[in-house]
């Protein structure tokens, strides 16, 4: 179902702007030309955070703090299993897949745990890397609530994923 | 943090600092090589979307939604951020950034802290409403489930039940820094 949703949007934008009698293939080369550009200007940022967020799990810091913090992710209802899942998603996209893929081999795709993996992944957002890239253009130096924020909600987004997966 | 992850690595193994900087930085390059195709593809639609004028007629559909959130009243920004939220909302996070970066630009207004907007349109993104899970439903075919999809209403449930509540608390933090600064 979902495959088709993309292509169907796409040739009902290239059929509307048609009727509106507009240069698809120069409108597009147009658009296209500010990628590299746009890819110059946050390649900085998006090394540092990378490079910061690796530093970090290779000292073994990720890990302490998962070993220290794991009494409270059990009194929210979170699985032990899943907790280096939970402190790793904010950081790194790319490594919380590589890590959502070794539940699903360890504990198998349909399980309680792979399932509440599953949605954990789903409601939240590598919330340091889209931020810093989100303000990479801009002039903003202190971000006030913004990150507690946005850490407090995909903490009790997991929470609730675990919850759900119970019932649903 | 950085300083005392170098320092625990400093201690443990410090042949592999600069290993594990290098290895980040590749990966990042590798990372923005990536994006920089997806943002060529989505940055020409984009463009289309908008010289063909359905950006604009988006844009009024979302207006009183964007107008109560961000406060504000610019034709262009409105724009920008309803592509921004349109694109998370199919799952296309990807596509969301380029649009949501310019759409930054405007709301920046130089004074180097972060207005109520910007603050908006950060912890938007960062709870991510999406109707469709793709990758992660892809990962779970490819580990052998046998109902990949079941996970999107638990998920659906949980991706509204984090952004609304992202929402009221950047509402609620909005008033107390307010009164604060009175």
């Amino acid at each position: 179902m979902s495959a088709y949703i993309l292509p169907l949007l796409f040739i009902g934008l290239f059929c509307y702007a048609k009727i509106k009698k507009v240069g698809c293939y120069d409108s597009f080369v147009k658009g296209a030309k500010k990628s590299i550009p746009l890819v110059v200007d946050i390649f900085p940022y998006i090394a540092s955070i990378m490079i910061a967020v690796a530093l970090l799990r290779a000292s073994g810091i990720t890990a302490l703090l998962a070993d220290s913090f794991s009494p409270i992710f059990l009194a929210l209802g979170i699985p032990s299993e899943l907790i280096e899942l939970v402190l790793l998603r904010p950081f790194t996209g790319s490594g919380s897949f590589a890590l959502l893929n070794d539940i699903y081999l360890q504990y198998g795709a349909d399980s309680y745990i792979s399932r509440c993996a599953s949605v954990i992944l789903g409601c939240s957002e590598t919330i340091f890397y889209v931020t810093t890239v989100y303000i990479s253009q801009t002039k903003v130096k202190k971000l006030l609530y913004a990150v507690p924020v946005a850490l407090i909600c995909s903490l009790i987004g997991a929470i609730i994923a675990c919850l759900l997966c119970r019932i649903i | 943090m950085i300083v005392a992850s170098l320092s625990l690595l400093v201690w443990t193994s410090p042949s592999n600092i600069l290993n594990t900087m290098v290895g980040a930085a590749s990966d990042a390059f590798a990372l923005s090589l990536e994006l920089c195709a997806v943002y060529a593809v989505w940055l020409g639609i984009l463009e289309i979307v908008e010289v063909s004028g359905l950006s604009d007629k988006l844009a009024k559909l979302l207006k009183p939604v964007i107008k109560k959130l961000f406060k504000i009243d610019d034709v262009e920004t409105e724009k920008f951020i309803a592509l921004n939220m349109s694109a998370n909302i199919l799952g296309l996070g990807n596509a969301a950034t380029p649009m949501g970066i310019n759409a930054m630009k405007r709301l920046d207004d130089g004074s180097g802290e972060a207005t109520p907007a910007i603050i908006m349109l950060i912890v938007l993104n960062a709870t991510s409403l999406q109707l469709l899970p793709t990758t992660v439903i892809g990962l779970r075919a490819a580990a052998g489930s046998q109902s990949p999809a079941d996970i999107i209403l638990p998920t659906l449930l949980a991706t509204i039940c984090t952004c609304s509540l992202g929402i009221i608390l950047v509402k609620f933090c909005q008033r107390w820094f307010k009164r604060r600064g009175k």
